[in-house]
């Protein structure tokens, strides 16, 4: 009997080895969302994180692939059939179950759920004072903005999201009308306008700015032809407090050596700092650097020459000289064409020609020409660029100020900004007397070389109804696909379709 | 407090294990019996025991069924069991040989089937369970254990996950019961593994796979998609036998892709620019001078070796018994780089000491793969994908390039040179697994045990991967040497503590089963990389340029109550009783028990008064039927706890420095509970011709609830990832029968053995209502399937396709009710698309129901026969009525990228040539190539799985070299495949997703091979 006891007790020993707070396992990779939004440091964690997603080599509008989609369906743009959801895009024939348009729509999304989050959870942090509160929430509406201008301009009709999920019940919601977006994009804007700060200290430079909010605003009237409202706000950006000016060489904009600028109003920061990977899309191993350059560079550097400008924007650079006889100096910036001297990536220009198509021209904005390559980025990362993309920049406002001007029947007040870009291109002054067509066909000829490769074009030709006609005496690849209305805006994902059933499809597709 | 626990856990078990190594070597003495022990068809039994009556020493039979024991005294009496036959025992009466027949058990009363926690004689049986034993797994020549199971079990499906060498097999128990990881539960030696592709084929003893609730019931959680129970194999008493195992084969590529030759492609290539008025390409420009080329895939197969060596020695003594073995197994891939090695120790063994008895086995494995790389960027996909698509007019090598090889130039899509590929780029991966299981018994009193069973596994991974400079063509260069390497570990740990009661009240037979169980598992992973290492120097020190690190850890535990009671009257009238009780870390304290409870009631009609005048014909006959109800909890850690993603950086100021980022990037549903499964099945089990016959056959529903899976959410929602959360419910049922028949026309015996199966699977719900997609074939393309309410997982909705334009005319005929025209792009030589809803747009929403990737019902069927000395196995396998969508095809089938294409497009529609065909164009403005029916093609197949022809030698020769048993034998796998599939293999399995089934990722998949193998098996 003894020895039952003895057993009974072995085994209740046993028994009783494993306690309940066995179950209880914490995530120890990671904090979780109740502990976070503590402090200062949060909140501009969080903010990073929501300008990261700009850059993102799939979804950032400004990443390689935002990049190709932003440019890809205009007359001065080619894209080879290699990546075939890009090709196909850039000829308009593309499926609403394209690849790379989803990653755009979800990224922008993704930007939006965290602007949400910051302007959610801030105001419960003690620790950050009431006056950077204003701020970071500035920030984050601003940010906010940014991405529903993304949507609304390629989209058109798109759901609104202002606040966090509190349940799955919240995840399906119907589309906005294009006009609610933007009154969406002008509040956030307004706000932005209001509690940003005109400038950052150095180590902060690079984010955004009351100017750049107003430059935005700016720019979401003018798409909205409210060309008054869209004038007061550009006209504001002329002077004090903002102290905006071209550069005086163009091509600095393009370069890594003069980031931030006096004619920077939004930028794009872009370092190949972090890991040596690009296309790791989050954590420790991303490079922060975007491969845009890589994949626009000639196959004799080893680049991927993803894309070409088409002949008719080197023509449209060739239709003016500088008052010296020259080409325009933007054209010199922008391109290097079969026949021009000098040398691309260390080696005589001749070598690039004749190129894989029928383009006589490939791209030199924004890539490392200067180097031999664009394999490796200054920090090591592979194919990584240093160079920051200019999201938005003071040409751009000039530009859009004079048009705002002209489109309201003031062309004689158009000089004057006209001038501006003009007078850095050394071409000679314009004869007086402009009608208000005459100063829009100087205006949209401007805006096509000044604004090459910066992803413009496409949605210019938009809002100036020219899209057809424009495509159409092209030599634009897939130009014979282009079907109006239907490809004014890209066709909402399929894969939001098909996961979202109050989602329906754009028009005609 | 845990932690010190775990370590006191692992304390006890080193102790035990140290005890355990102890167990004595048995004595030999007296004199030597041998013989054969056969079937009642004479077919020669291996494995069979014999001992000494009233001894506990003995020995088994060797393959050729021959013994050899040594007896005491001259007059003593053998006892030989062997699972499925009745024990008979034999006096020798001075008898120096004594051949011996079997009887395969009519009532089957001795027979044991493992069952989880324990054993229980078949004949109690209530449960859907398939038992093989060691004798019906043609393991020998087989490089893993569940290849050796395809198609011997009906219900249980096997496919081969692709050719690359030491893949895995896919086991599937009873069709699709879920959305998320439908792999089945594996218990080895009475310890939870995560697979059992590196166990050694020649160890396995048995494997019983518990199919329905009431067999499962015991396991709870994770049970839900059927439990493989394997049992190694165990020492006899008495005399110390040694086998020894080895073969030697070769493998081919089963089947080669019919691509162009460099002037064909040129040819298909010019028409193709010609048609979309693109200027042809340069290389293109002389097809006639191009010749053949390069033979891309004979570049990249090669005929590859593959060997195996196993080594088993067991023996015991009065007290205990033990079995080590070893093996070593290399397969060289038929990719030329690739390959798999492994290497293998076993120890087994049991000692009973008074009422104790204890016991370990432990395993030992250390694998190496090597891996082709998985792309190198561009559209090319793996070597597999790009010796396939790799254009014939590119050369394979450059001694001027830095790396040495040639590849692609010009406008032509990314596809790597796959020779580079492999060559250029160093993947290995290396694991070393350890599985360690010890058990201590102690019978309390008179048919009351208490067990402790512990078990550990640890595993310990190793990856690497080392990149040289290279430039490879015009479009593949890397600037650096890079490394990136991976180590990491996991632990598992699990107890159980069990009481047995099992006593016999006259006709009464009662077995009840009470335990608690808890295991445990961490595991722990760092990575790091570093650029730009000096030539030939390989380890992360040396790098001058960006290192990188990464690391993360993860832990889960699970505590467990369970009970069982077995309860049978006069073996007539069955119970099944069981419930276990499992709490899950991986769920919310809410919600973190699930309940699961069993039943299950058997009537052996056989047994009855009333069926005696039958049971000439009708030897055996049962009925089963049970219910219940198993869980499952498929899903990664901590999902139902929000968190924030770190470094999301941004770059900022005016030096640009890095801008720690760190947010909330998904969203989590808290209130995620259990999945669980509930089982309804109906079963028999007959024998007739005093079991010559066998027949057993099931019918089961099964309702799966609350399924978990990562629920796709709107994109909309701005979320990376999709939350866990419990999507809906599918049903299952099917029907499963197996038959064998043995027999024997003079001094031949064989035997035929059959499986068939069939599933259908509806889903009943999904949450939101939504359909899921999935399936997405190639680097391009839509979803292929689409799962909804009411239909079947992963069913072909395809937008349909209705023969080729051949005029304008038809063109402008094909008008929507609008008069508009439906495909406005299209030209002569394109394809008809059907729309479907009328609306005049060909878009997804003209998707129909094109089939399903299940089969109607798949099949086994074995032949083994036995004459003389020469024996031969036979196995097919098939399925029929299943589709497979082929991606591979959807490229190369194209015309529209620039890449290789295949052979039929030389029949590709012209202006004179009307063909099926559509015509070539590059820029495809009809989209001819996107997902439709133009690809599904039907997926049924018989394949000559494996062939087996062996000789024995003859017994009397080989005992004066002291050989008691020499087996020699050739062996084919895979020799043919009968089937209308134009891709690899139509026995296709990715385990990525369920929604993926039946979609051939030929692209990127590892082709199968074909092997041939002569191999020995040594027993002395």
């Amino acid at each position: 009997m003894k020895r039952y006891i003895i057993y009974a007790c072995l085994l209740a020993l046993l028994f009783t080895a494993c306690s309940k707070d066995f179950l209880e396992k914490k995530n120890p990779n990671a904090v979780a969302v109740d502990d976070f939004w503590k402090t200062e440091a949060d909140v501009l964690a969080a903010l990073g994180s929501t300008y990261n997603l700009l850059r993102n080599v799939n979804t950032g509008y400004w990443g390689v692939r935002g990049v190709e989609l932003s440019n890809g369906r205009g007359d001065d743009f080619f894209i080879r059939n290699d990546v075939k959801d890009l090709y196909s895009l850039s000829t308009f024939t593309n499926n609403p179950d394209n690849g790379v348009l989803n990653s755009l729509w979800e990224g922008s999304y993704q930007a939006i759920f965290r602007a949400n989050q910051i302007l959610e959870r801030t105001d419960g942090i003690a620790a950050v004072s009431d006056e950077n509160k204003k701020q970071y929430k500035a920030e984050a509406r601003f940010l906010r903005a940014l991405n529903y201008f993304i949507l609304v301009t390629n989209f058109g009709d798109v759901p609104i999201r202002l606040t966090i999920p509190a349940g799955t019940e919240e995840y399906p919601i119907a589309k906005s009308p294009e006009a609610e977006v933007w009154k969406q994009i002008e509040e956030d804007l307004g706000a932005a306008v209001t509690d940003l700060p005109v400038k950052w200290p150095a180590e902060w430079t690079g984010r955004a700015t009351k100017g750049a909010a107003l430059g935005y605003l700016g720019k979401a009237y003018l798409y909205q032809k409210q060309w008054a409202k869209a004038a007061a706000a550009f006209q504001q950006l002329m002077g004090a407090p903002y102290a905006y000016n071209l550069t005086a060489s163009y091509e600095d904009n393009f370069t890594a050596t003069r980031e931030n600028n006096e004619e920077s109003v939004f930028e794009i920061q872009v370092q190949d700092v972090g890991g040596a990977n690009p296309w790791a899309t989050s954590g420790p191993a991303e490079s922060i650097g975007v491969t845009t350059a890589q994949e626009f560079a000639p196959s004799l550097v080893s680049g991927w020459f993803e894309a070409y400008p088409t002949n008719k924007v080197l023509n449209e650079f060739k239709k003016e000289l500088t008052t010296t006889g020259d080409f325009d100096p933007r054209m010199y910036a922008t391109l290097v064409w079969q026949g021009q001297e000098g040398t691309f990536y260390k080696q005589p220009i001749s070598r690039f020609f004749p190129t894989e198509y029928s383009f006589t021209s490939r791209f030199k904005k924004y890539q490392n020409w200067q180097n031999e390559n664009e394999l490796r980025g200054s920090g090591g990362g592979n194919y990584s660029s240093n160079i920051n993309e200019r999201a938005l920049r003071f040409a751009d406002i000039l530009l859009m100020y004079a048009e705002a001007l002209t489109m309201q029947g003031r062309p004689a007040e158009a000089y004057a900004p006209v001038k501006r870009i003009r007078d850095r291109a050394q071409l000679a002054a314009l004869p007086a007397g402009y009608t208000q067509e005459q100063m829009m066909a100087e205006i949209r000829h401007q805006r096509m070389i000044e604004f090459c490769r910066e992803g413009l074009r496409f949605y210019d030709l938009k809002r100036w109804g020219l899209l057809q006609q424009e495509l159409t005496n092209s030599d634009k690849v897939g130009r014979n696909f282009y079907v109006p209305e239907k490809h004014d805006y890209y066709p909402i994902p399929q894969q939001e379709i098909d996961a979202n059933g109050q989602m329906k499809q754009n028009p005609l597709w | 407090m845990q932690r010190r626990m775990n370590r006191s856990c692992n304390l006890i078990c080193m102790l035990l294990l140290c005890l355990l190594c102890t167990s004595r070597l048995p004595a030999q003495s007296g004199s030597v019996v041998t013989g054969t022990v056969t079937d009642s068809a004479s077919t020669p039994l291996p494995g069979v025991s014999i001992t000494e009556k009233g001894k506990t020493t003995g020995t088994v039979t060797g393959p050729d069924g021959r013994y050899r024991i040594s007896v005491s005294n001259p007059n003593a009496t053998l006892v030989f069991t062997f699972i499925g036959y009745q024990p008979q025992e034999v006096p020798l009466n001075g008898r120096a040989a004594a051949n011996v027949q079997l009887q395969q058990g009519s009532r089957q009363l001795g027979e044991l089937v493992v069952v989880g926690y324990g054993t229980i004689r078949k004949s109690d049986l209530t449960g859907a369970v398939a038992s093989v034993k060691a004798g019906d797994l043609v393991t020998a020549g087989m490089n893993n254990v569940s290849k050796a199971l395809q198609g011997k079990i009906a219900g249980v499906q096997i496919e081969s996950a692709g050719g690359d060498p030491g893949s895995g097999t896919r086991v599937l128990v009873r069709g699709v019961g879920t959305l998320n990881n439908n792999s089945p539960l594996y218990i080895v030696d009475g310890v939870q593994v995560t697979g059992i592709n590196n166990l050694m084929p020649s160890d396995i003893a048995s494997i019983e796979v518990l199919k329905d609730a009431s067999a499962a019931a015991i396991y709870g959680s994770r049970a839900a998609n059927g439990v493989v129970l394997v049992t190694t194999r165990s020492g006899a008493g008495g005399k110390t036998a040694i086998s020894f195992n080895a073969y030697y084969g070769v493998q081919q590529l089963a089947r080669k892709m019919d691509v162009l030759n460099a002037s064909e492609w040129a040819r298909v290539s010019n028409a193709a620019h010609d048609a979309a008025g693109v200027p042809r390409l340069d290389i293109a420009r002389n097809p006639d001078s191009l010749g053949a080329g390069t033979d891309w895939q004979d570049e990249v197969y090669r005929t590859a070796p593959i060997q195996s060596y196993e080594l088993n020695v067991s023996g015991g003594g009065e007290n205990g018994n033990y079995s080590i073995s070893g093996g070593y197994f290399n397969q060289e891939g038929i990719v030329k780089v690739t390959g798999y090695n492994r290497l293998n120790l076993r120890i087994k063994s049991e000692t009973t000491k008074g009422r104790f008895k204890i016991g370990e086995t432990v395993i030992i494995s250390r694998e190496k793969t090597i891996t082709m790389p998985g792309g190198w960027g561009g559209q090319g996909g793996n070597p597999v994908g790009s010796a396939v698509k790799m254009i014939p007019v590119f050369q394979v090598y450059d001694p001027g390039a830095q790396g040495g090889y040639a590849g692609a130039y010009g406008p032509v899509v990314n596809v790597a040179n796959p020779m580079a590929q492999l060559n250029l780029e160093s993947i290995w991966n290396r694991y070393t697994n350890v599985i360690t299981n010890a058990y201590a018994e102690v019978s309390l009193f008179k048919g009351l045990t208490y067990k402790f069973n512990l078990g550990y596994i640890y595993t310990g991974g190793q990856a690497f991967d080392y990149a040289q400079r290279y430039k490879v063509g015009e479009l593949f260069a890397h600037a650096t040497n890079d490394l990136w390497e991976r180590r990491d570990e996991r632990n598992f740990v699990m107890g159980e503590n069990t009481l047995n009661y099992s006593n016999t009240f006259g006709k009464h037979r009662l077995q009840v089963l009470a335990g608690y169980a808890s295991q445990v598992s961490r595991f722990r992973t760092d990575s790091a990389s570093v650029q730009d290492l000096p030539d030939g120097v390989k380890v992360l020190d040396a790098g001058a340029g960006v290192r990188s690190s990464g690391g993360y850890e993860l832990q889960s535990g699970l505590l467990s109550i369970l009970g069982r009671v077995v309860y049978s009257y006069d073996d007539r009238y069955l119970l099944t009783a069981s419930f276990r009780r499992d709490g899950s870390s991986r769920f919310s304290p809410a919600h973190r028990y699930g309940n699961f409870p069993s039943i299950a009631l058997g009537w052996n009609i056989g047994n009855e008064e009333f069926f005696k005048p039958l049971s000439k014909t009708i030897s055996q006959l049962k009925l089963r039927t049970s219910y219940g109800i198993l869980g499952n909890q498929e899903m990664a850690d901590y999902q139902y706890i929000a968190t924030i993603a770190t470094n999301l950086n941004y770059v900022t100021g005016v030096d640009q420095s890095k801008w720690y980022g760190a947010i909330q990037r998904a969203l989590v549903d808290p209130n995620i509970k259990w999945e669980n499964t509930s089982t309804f099945n109906v079963g028999v089990d007959a024998g007739f011709f005093d079991n010559k016959l066998t027949l057993t056959a099931d019918y089961y529903i099964k309702h799966t609830t609350d399924i978990l899976m990562n629920l796709p959410i709107p994109g909309s929602v701005g979320v990376t990832s999709d939350p866990v959360m419990n999507a809906g419910a599918i049903y299952n049922r099917g029907l499963e029968i197996a038959a064998a028949y043995n027999g024997r026309l003079g001094e031949l015996s064989y035997g035929v053995n059959a499986t068939f199966a069939l599933d259908r699977n509806k889903v009943d719900k999904l949450l939101g209502g939504l359909p899921l997609y999935g399936g997405q074939p190639t680097h391009h393309g839509s979803s292929t399937t689409t799962t909804r309410e009411g239909g079947s997982v992963g069913a072909f909705y395809l937008i349909k396709t209705d023969g080729i334009f051949n005029s304008q005319e038809e063109i402008e005929a094909y008008r929507d009710k609008d008069g508009d025209l439906i495909q406005p792009n299209a030209s002569p030589g394109d394809i008809r698309f059907v729309d479907a809803n009328g609306d005049g747009i060909i878009s997804d929403e003209d998707k129909q129901y094109c089939g399903s990737a299940f089969p109607k019902f798949s099949y086994g069927l074995g032949f083994n026969a036995r004459w003389k000395g020469f024996d031969l196995n036979m196995f097919f396998q098939g399925t029929v009525g299943n589709k497979i969508y082929n991606g591979l095809r959807m490229d190369l089938d194209g015309m529209n990228l620039e890449f290789n294409y295949s052979k039929a497009t030389l029949n590709a529609w012209t202006p004179e040539r009307h063909t099926d065909f559509p015509r070539a164009v590059i820029d495809d403005p009809n989209y001819n190539t996107r997902v439709s029916d133009r690809f599904l093609e039907s997926g049924t197949y018989l394949r000559m799985r494996s062939l087996q022809l062996g000789y024995a030698l003859p017994g009397a020769l080989l005992r004066r070299v002291g050989v008691d048993g020499l087996r020699a034998y050739v062996s084919f796998d895979n020799l043919f495949t009968i089937t209308g599939y134009d891709g690899y293999n139509p026995d296709i399995g990715r385990g990525s997703s369920i929604l993926d089934r039946g979609v051939d990722f030929g692209h990127v998949e590892y082709p199968l091979t074909r092997t041939a193998t002569i191999g020995v098996q040594l027993n002395f």
